[in-house]
């Protein structure tokens, strides 16, 4: 039985077309997932009909037999009420200052409901999988992890009892352990006969999922099938480009640079914080962890976060604290972080995870790659240093038209190849990827994957990569360190270790990928 | 906010060639109109008890006003900005001790500080600059700090550490130009601020001196014949109301922009 019908729904904002006749259907109790690049549209066609989105939304979807396109405001509401919507950024979307329970019976009465028990708040709590349900009722959002934080953002969605629910990218801010663990729970909501409309990027992630898979392009549906059709024989170019860009674990191993002599060395790093409030301690991020790495390499360190991999490679770089243990380059020990002179500090570069924090935003393309050259080869001329940014702009593919550009005025994908040609500028022996690829939708995140193999190959560079995800390791390392609560369990060749994991640690990532 | 930047152009604009263009200067008395009553021929709005045109010395009373508020304002920037940037930076204890004598001298009383300092070392524009200017910049500290501690996580911070910059290099070509947005539209805040603090100074007679003017004493002067000639007391506090009204728009406009 249908529930929830869109068709022939077109979107104009500004004069410029978001969505045309874009159609689609949630059965009650069936799961439809709306799958895309970023830009495709995929996050209108969801909240358009519902007045979230800006625009007057043409065409038709109905709930449950009732058009929702069309109405004002006020019509709109008691329609609302029908659905519950889950957001993608979990950490956020909680009050701090509510407790759980606080929020849930606003959630649940905020639509004209009753305010529920005690009784009934656990239960709800206990529906989404959050372990001990009547004491999360009395905690605040702070104390949970994002993976129970938006279990319970499922449960306030939920807790007016909606025929559908919208989620949008609900797991792409969390651990790959934890996204099955999510869809599953928004799965078994559907033995209610709740109907679930999900957005996603990660194709073969919500193909497990969903019952059905709706690909969109550019403001329209362009393949529209059951999910394991969809997935096994995708009949477009684009449906096909998103599996690909998604990399697997299964795929034949890539042809990796062989290593030459050692470069790296890292013994015994240990790096504690003090931890803030009232309740003074000390809280152990990185204990006794070391590592090797030959040039032209990669490491790949992967781990729940706050298992302390970011730490442990800021501070081997010399970007972040250490207490103690030491770094040896080519046998010679590195300074501490305060005595990095110019020649240590071009050995090693780094690129971050989120590319457009980590330029200047008052700064051109230009004078962001030539600051590493300005600093570190003082020698240089300005001419020198002007063909060398554009040879490092090449390098990345963008070209020398994005010289004067600032960072607003380029996308994700396009500012993280700013960041890899700033850390290529000054020729760096190595490079720490600090998930340099997590923020990036699926495409992008492939084709920037493909760069730093060409990369690694054309320059014969060490990488250091923190990940959580293992196929960026299996697309790109030689070799991986499994990093637990601070300690490194597992350190080994890439292929062996996701063959035969030893640690818990590593066999809890491997099987939710 | 185009109508506040409108009127306050005018206003200034008044204020700059007014002056230049009267044939009275806001000193030079008019014995043969002691007392003029508004629209008096030579006299648009009339002369004050000893016989001084009016129309000339409202226009050099905002003039004053303006630079004292500008230059207080400055003040504040120049001390604000360099105070709290190092605080912000620095952390620590540093940042500690530095924002407790932030917090001291705001538990001062401003306004007995100031007369005290005026009883002490006699009344001068000068000294009006720097008692205002040092109460304002504690908030402008303030403001910089938070920003700069926010803008010190970022990563293009320690992108910028790897590139091999040093930390007065990062804090002067990286974190301040990127501070640089609040200050200014929290400075736009100051201004009016200032414009007030100044007026109500004067009003005291603890501000300029005679026979220099402001708007404050104008109004004050104004108070005591509003009998008599309302438009001594209406003009001045007219413009002292638009400027205000104006400078608070602007600065709230700066803001908004800012956020968005």
């Amino acid at each position: 039985m249908t529930l929830y019908a869109v068709e022939h729904l077109s979107l104009e904002i500004g004069g410029a077309r978001i969505l045309e006749d874009v159609g689609f259907a949630v059965a009650a109790g069936g799961c439809t997932a709306l799958v895309g690049a970023s830009g495709s549209g995929k996050t209108m066609s969801c909240f358009a009909p519902f007045g979230l989105a800006a625009g007057r939304p043409r065409g038709s979807a109905r709930l449950e037999g009732a058009e929702l396109i069309g109405l004002d405001e006020r019509a709109l509401r008691p329609l609302r009420a029908r659905a519950g919507f889950v957001f993608q950024q979990p950490l956020t979307a909680l009050t701090p200052h509510l407790t759980i329970g606080a929020q849930l019976a606003e959630s649940a009465s905020a639509l004209g409901g009753a305010r529920p028990d005690r009784r009934a708040m656990a239960a709800m709590l206990d529906r989404v999988g959050l372990s001990d349900p009547e004491a999360k009722l009395d905690q605040w959002p702070h104390r949970l992890s994002g993976g129970e934080r938006q279990r319970v953002m499922i449960a306030c969605a939920t807790a007016h009892g909606p025929r559908l629910l919208v989620a949008d990218e609900p797991t792409s801010a969390l651990d790959a352990e934890l996204r099955h663990a999510i869809l599953d729970v928004i799965g078994r909501l559907r033995e209610d006969g709740l109907g679930v409309l999900l957005v996603s990027h990660d194709l073969p992630l919500v193909a497990r999922h969903a019952d059905r898979v709706v690909v969109m392009d550019a403001g329209r549906v362009v393949e529209d099938g059951p999910a394991r059709a969809v997935i096994e024989t995708p009949a477009q170019e684009v449906t096909r480009a998103l599996i690909a860009a998604s990399p697997r674990l299964d795929s034949p191993p890539p042809d990796l640079p062989v290593p030459g002599a050692p470069l790296i060395e890292a013994r015994g790093i240990a790096v504690g914080f003090r931890t803030p409030g009232w309740r003074r301690g000390r809280f152990q991020a990185v204990a006794d962890a070391g590592f090797a790495l030959a040039e032209g390499e990669a490491l790949a360190i992967v781990g729940r976060s706050g298992s302390g991999k970011s730490t442990l490679a800021r501070a081997v770089a010399r970007l972040g604290p250490c207490d103690s243990g030491a770094v040896l380059w080519r046998g010679r020990p590195l300074p501490p972080r305060a005595r990095m002179g110019t020649a240590e500090r071009r050995l090693i570069q780094p690129v971050f995870q989120d590319p457009a924090a980590s330029l200047d935003p008052r700064w051109t393309v230009a004078q962001s790659i030539a600051e590493p050259l300005r600093n570190l080869i003082p020698a240089m001329d300005d001419a020198a240093r002007a063909a060398r940014v554009g040879a490092v702009l090449d390098e990345v593919e963008l070209g020398e038209r994005f010289a004067a550009r600032r960072p607003g005025e380029l996308s994700g994908g396009q500012a993280q190849r700013v960041a890899i040609a700033r850390a290529l500028a000054a020729d760096p022996e190595a490079i720490l990827l600090d998930e340099a690829t997590s923020a990036l939708d699926v495409l992008v995140a492939g084709r920037i994957l493909a760069l730093l193999g060409r990369l690694q190959a054309s320059r014969r560079l060490a990488i250091l990569a923190i990940t959580h995800d293992l196929a960026v390791a299996h697309a790109l390392c030689h070799r991986l360190a499994v990093m637990e609560a601070g300690r490194i369990v597992e350190i080994g060749p890439v292929p062996q270790l996701l063959a035969s994991p030893q640690s818990a640690a590593l066999t809890r990532l491997v099987a939710a990928q | 906010m185009r109508a506040a930047a409108v009127t306050l152009a005018a206003i200034a604009l008044l204020a700059l060639l007014l002056p230049l263009v009267l044939p009275w200067g806001h000193a030079d008395i008019d014995w043969n109109a002691v007392r003029a009553p508004a629209f008096t021929p030579g006299h648009p709005l009339g002369t004050d008890s000893v016989g001084r045109d009016l129309l000339v010395r409202v226009a050099v009373g905002t003039r004053i006003t303006l630079a004292v508020a500008l230059a207080a304002a400055l003040v504040a920037l120049v001390v604000g900005v360099a105070w709290g940037a190092v605080a912000g930076w620095i952390g620590g204890r540093v940042d500690e001790a530095m924002m407790r004598v932030v917090d001291a001298l705001y538990a001062l009383p401003f306004m007995f500080v100031v007369i005290v300092l005026m009883v002490v070392f006699g009344r001068s524009v000068l000294l009006v600059f720097l008692g205002i200017g040092a109460v304002e910049w504690l908030t402008m500290a303030r403001v910089v700090r938070a920003q700069v501690m926010t803008l010190k996580q970022r990563p293009f911070v320690l992108a910028s550490e790897a590139a091999g910059a040093r930390g007065p290099a990062i804090l002067t070509r990286h974190i301040l130009p990127n501070t640089a947005a609040a200050a200014i539209a929290y400075l736009m805040l100051t201004v009016p601020q200032v414009v007030m603090v100044e007026s109500f100074l004067s009003f005291l007679g603890l501000g300029v001196q005679e026979p220099l003017t402001s708007l404050g004493i104008l109004v004050h002067d104004g108070a005591d014949d509003m009998d008599i000639a309302p438009l001594a007391l209406a003009v001045p506090c007219f413009v002292l109301v638009a400027l205000v009204v104006a400078l608070n728009r602007i600065g709230e406009g700066l803001r908004e922009r800012m956020a968005a």
